[in-house]
């Protein structure tokens, strides 16, 4: 059963439509159930509060880390699957059936872990590191979840095979897809990891297995932990471009380069798991050098591709549409009205800027010593997962609203303005945390006074600045984040009905009109920008090997 | 145009001059960084360690307390005091919730610190100079560490390892000559009690059984979490413990206990037996000690 959307001429599935709607609301409840721990959890930190008991902190602690980082992002990613493999391709779901069964088991997985949690069963961090015990019902909630997810991977498969032999498409897959199949390959990798380290420690934690190596269980689990947020840079950056032909009609100014650079990250991401394992026994120098490094930083390169090809997309398209004028004009004039945009963009900056020149810094073999396990970790994945993936998310969700729920957003004036209040939000969050690890306050440590220990330590004084900044931006991108989820809960349930373009409140352009032969560079403005990335990453780059000089020797 | 195929020649399209640039310039970027983590080994002077040991928590334990109880300069707040020799073997030992011994150390001269964990994962977190490893249980990780300036600095731990992981926090004092030691309070070390040997015939005094006590209270972690001044937040403290009335729990009723030698002694080898009421959250390990040394630890208490 299909229906024509009256807005984008897209032949919809039904079923599809329906699988997607229900992913996507417990996507958002996840992501409720995390904010409100993560709240909780920054007035524990926050010293002169402290709120919760020790207990009640790491239990929260790991309670925000499921459901932010696995439960919130891969329901999304299940939707995001969904829709790219049926809808964008104009073909049916291959099987609704066990479309609801992946469905099913994932809600089973989810209710499973989080009530354990609660009940104070798992208290062991999202990590969860043998020898620390958990219930085996919480790895249990997990495996279900997994295997739900990866039943919908499959499924995601099954949509593309159809659409091909169907020929929905033309020759070539559309690049949104592309992208997002690159995110299904990686996910099958995470997802095999996940279940190779998960069986083993549930069956170890009824008793069965007798014991789990420590380092055996670290590197298999970043298989899972590290390889899954390649999911998400995947899933987002194929979000990007999407946002870019929906927003201004613009495309990859090259979609060879655009497509090679997704299949550098199929290549090397899988290496990515060695990042977690560079202050650690076990492992050698030349490893750790080699798998960091991704083989030469390959997967990288991917990243700094798209850097440059995802905000060209958007001035090419610009400057076609005649915003010609000087280097910048096409960013002026760019539609900032339209809240997806202004998520796309915001989120292009705060990945680049904070999560990747510190996620490149931090993960070099021996710079990692200043940072391990310090706050600034977190405060680097909050640049990375909140402001890069949440937030374009949550700026996509801007058009699922009236495109797939077929409803009008109710506070639209809001809506613009949202992802605004989350993007300072969270940079305020990210850098303050990032400062705090940097003068050495550890992450995941309920009292950084050390009240009852031998001894006790005071930070560099400059901490209690940071620590107010860092409650502040947490502040900040709570309410947002809460904004957030009020607008699509209403407009969802309560919103008016979309009856036709009329209704769209966010511009569907046109294609941009094609080049005039044109010499010389294709996006001046772009390459500018991304000049000035580069500088900063070098600035922070020197500035993180000059603090490494200055500490004790080892080696 | 990503919703939808691209155009037909889309694979034969020439990159522009600057895309062409930007991925040039990034290339070089990625292989710069790859390089420089290679030089850093040769002309760097901090390299995580290539040399790891296989042990277990068991034998790694006893090698520290060993190493620990030959070497042993004094007490500081409970945890022992080792001042090695330069270029020597040392061996930290993490557990649930403390780093023992407290080092002290010569500026500018090397140590070789053997770290592993008697339990769970640990983060070993050098302050203020913020150097951080994990520290792994069965792994005996050796890093050759020369502490290059003057100070007081403490470990603290930053991987998560239970309740009381807050707690957890250690010391190494970095000295040039032995005046420096007074401004720490480790000018006068106290000795710490003496080995007592164990193959004498005579029977212990009353006041060797204390030292005795006492020593195994450092030793074996007791001290981790049951204080001696009154303060109880991990555990009870034994001060004035000896001959109180404690309400426990006892499969999952309440009832009041006497702190006698045969409780303490059922506390020490059967920890989940009787629970003392308001502790029931933090469950303490067996502490595997022969009959004789609970006899001491019990009379060590007595004087508390």
């Amino acid at each position: 059963m299909f229906r024509t959307c009256d807005i984008t001429g897209f032949k919809v599935d039904l079923q599809s439509e329906k699988l997607i709607r229900y992913n996507a609301v417990f996507a958002v409840i996840s992501l409720l159930l995390a904010v409100v721990a993560a709240i909780l959890l920054i007035f524990t930190r926050y010293q002169p509060v402290h709120l919760l008991n020790a207990e009640w902190y790491y239990r929260l602690l790991t309670f925000h880390g499921l459901n932010a980082l696995i439960f919130w992002i891969i329901f999304f990613e299940i939707a995001g699957l969904y829709f790219g493999s049926t809808v964008i391709l104009n073909t049916k779901f291959c099987n609704p059936r066990w479309g609801w069964i992946a469905f099913a088991l994932m809600v089973a997985g989810l209710l499973m872990s989080n009530t354990l949690i609660l009940m104070g069963k798992a208290d062991v961090m999202l990590t969860s590191y043998t020898p620390l015990k958990a219930h085996p019902l919480y790895y249990l909630g997990i495996i279900l979840f997994a295997v739900g997810a990866l039943v919908a991977v499959a499924l995601f498969f099954g949509n593309l095979m159809i659409a091909r032999r169907d020929r929905t498409y033309g020759d070539t897959l559309p690049l949104f897809t592309y992208g997002l199949m690159t995110a299904a390959i990686i996910a099958v990798i995470t997802l095999a990891s996940g279940a190779l380290i998960y069986i083993p420690t549930f069956l170890w934690s009824l008793g069965l297995i007798g014991n789990i190596d420590a380092g055996m269980y670290k590197l298999i689990w970043w298989g899972l932990g590290h390889s899954s947020q390649q999911i998400n840079v995947a899933a987002m950056v194929s979000i990007w471009y999407m946002v870019s032909f929906l927003s201004v009609g613009g495309t990859s100014i090259n979609e060879r380069v655009s497509r090679s650079a997704f299949v550098l990250y199929i290549l090397f991401i899988c290496l990515a798991s060695a990042h977690h394992l560079l202050t650690d026994p076990g492992v050698s120098n030349a490893w750790k050098v080699w798998n960091t490094s991704y083989a030469m930083y390959l997967a990288v390169l991917a990243s700094m591709i798209h850097a440059f090809a995802v905000p060209s997309s958007f001035e090419s398209a610009q400057r076609r549409w005649g915003y010609n004028k000087g280097l910048f004009e096409w960013l002026s004039k760019a539609p900032w009205s339209n809240p997806a945009f202004a998520s796309i963009i915001l989120a292009v900056i705060g990945f680049g800027f904070i999560g990747g020149t510190t996620g490149v810094i931090f993960g070099m073999e021996q710079t990692n010593i200043i940072v391990h396990n310090t706050i600034a970790i977190p405060g680097h994945f909050k640049g990375t997962v909140v402001i890069g993936t949440t937030l374009t998310f949550m700026g996509i969700t801007y058009y699922l609203i009236p495109l797939i729920f077929r409803r009008k957003i109710v506070g639209f004036k809001l809506a613009q303005w949202q992802p605004w209040l989350f993007f300072i939000g969270i940079a305020i969050l990210s850098i303050s945390m990032i400062v705090l690890g940097q003068l050495g306050v550890p992450r995941r440590h309920w009292d950084s006074t050390f009240s009852g220990g031998p001894f006790t330590h005071n930070f560099n004084p400059a901490v209690d600045f940071f620590w107010v900044l860092m409650m502040l931006g947490g502040c900040i991108a709570f309410i947002s984040t809460i904004l957030w989820i009020l607008i699509v809960v209403v407009s969802v349930f309560f919103g008016p009905k979309v009856n036709g373009p009329q209704d769209m409140q966010l511009t569907v352009s046109p294609l941009a009109p094609e080049a005039k032969s044109h010499k010389g560079f294709e996006a001046p403005g772009t390459l500018v920008l991304t000049f000035i990335f580069l500088l900063v990453f070098i600035a922070l780059f020197f500035l993180n090997w000059k603090w490494l000089a200055a500490t004790w020797q080892v080696n | 145009m990503s919703l939808f195929s691209p155009s037909e020649d889309w694979y034969y399209k020439k990159v522009s001059k600057d895309e062409k640039m930007w991925i040039l310039i990034s290339l070089v970027l990625c292989l710069t960084l790859f390089v420089w983590m290679v030089l850093w080994h040769v002309y760097g002077k901090q390299n995580t360690s290539d040399l790891t040991y296989r042990t277990s928590t068991a034998e790694f334990t006893k090698l520290s307390e060993a190493y620990i109880k030959i070497n042993m300069v004094g007490m500081d707040n409970g945890v022992p005091i080792v001042r090695p020799k330069p270029n020597s073997d040392v061996f930290v030992l993490a557990e649930m919730w403390r780093w023992s011994p407290i080092l002290i150390l010569e500026k500018d001269q090397k140590y070789k610190l053997h770290i592993s964990s008697k339990d769970v994962m640990h983060g070993f977190s050098l302050q203020p100079v913020n150097m951080n490893f994990q520290v792994y249980p069965d792994y005996d990780y050796v890093l050759t560490f020369v502490p290059t300036e003057l100070g007081e600095y403490k470990v603290i731990c930053n991987e998560y390892c239970g309740i009381g992981h807050h707690t957890m926090i250690g010391k190494i004092v970095v000295i040039e000559k032995d005046s420096d030691l007074k401004q720490y309070g480790y000018d006068n070390l106290k000795k710490a009690p003496e080995v007592i040997t164990t193959n004498r015939t005579a029977p212990l005094t009353e006041a060797e059984m204390v030292l005795m006590g006492e020593q195994i209270y450092n030793l074996k972690g007791c001290v981790g979490c049951h204080k001696t001044d009154g303060t109880s937040q991990l555990a009870p403290s034994w001060k004035g413990l000896f001959g109180k009335d404690e309400k426990v729990v006892e499969n999952g009723n309440i009832t009041s206990v006497k702190v006698d030698e045969d409780y303490i002694k059922e506390s020490i080898t059967d920890p989940k037996q009787k629970v003392t009421v308001g502790f029931e959250k933090v469950p303490m390990p067996a502490i595997p000690l022969t009959d004789d040394e609970i006899a001491q630890v019990i009379s060590y208490i007595k004087t508390l």
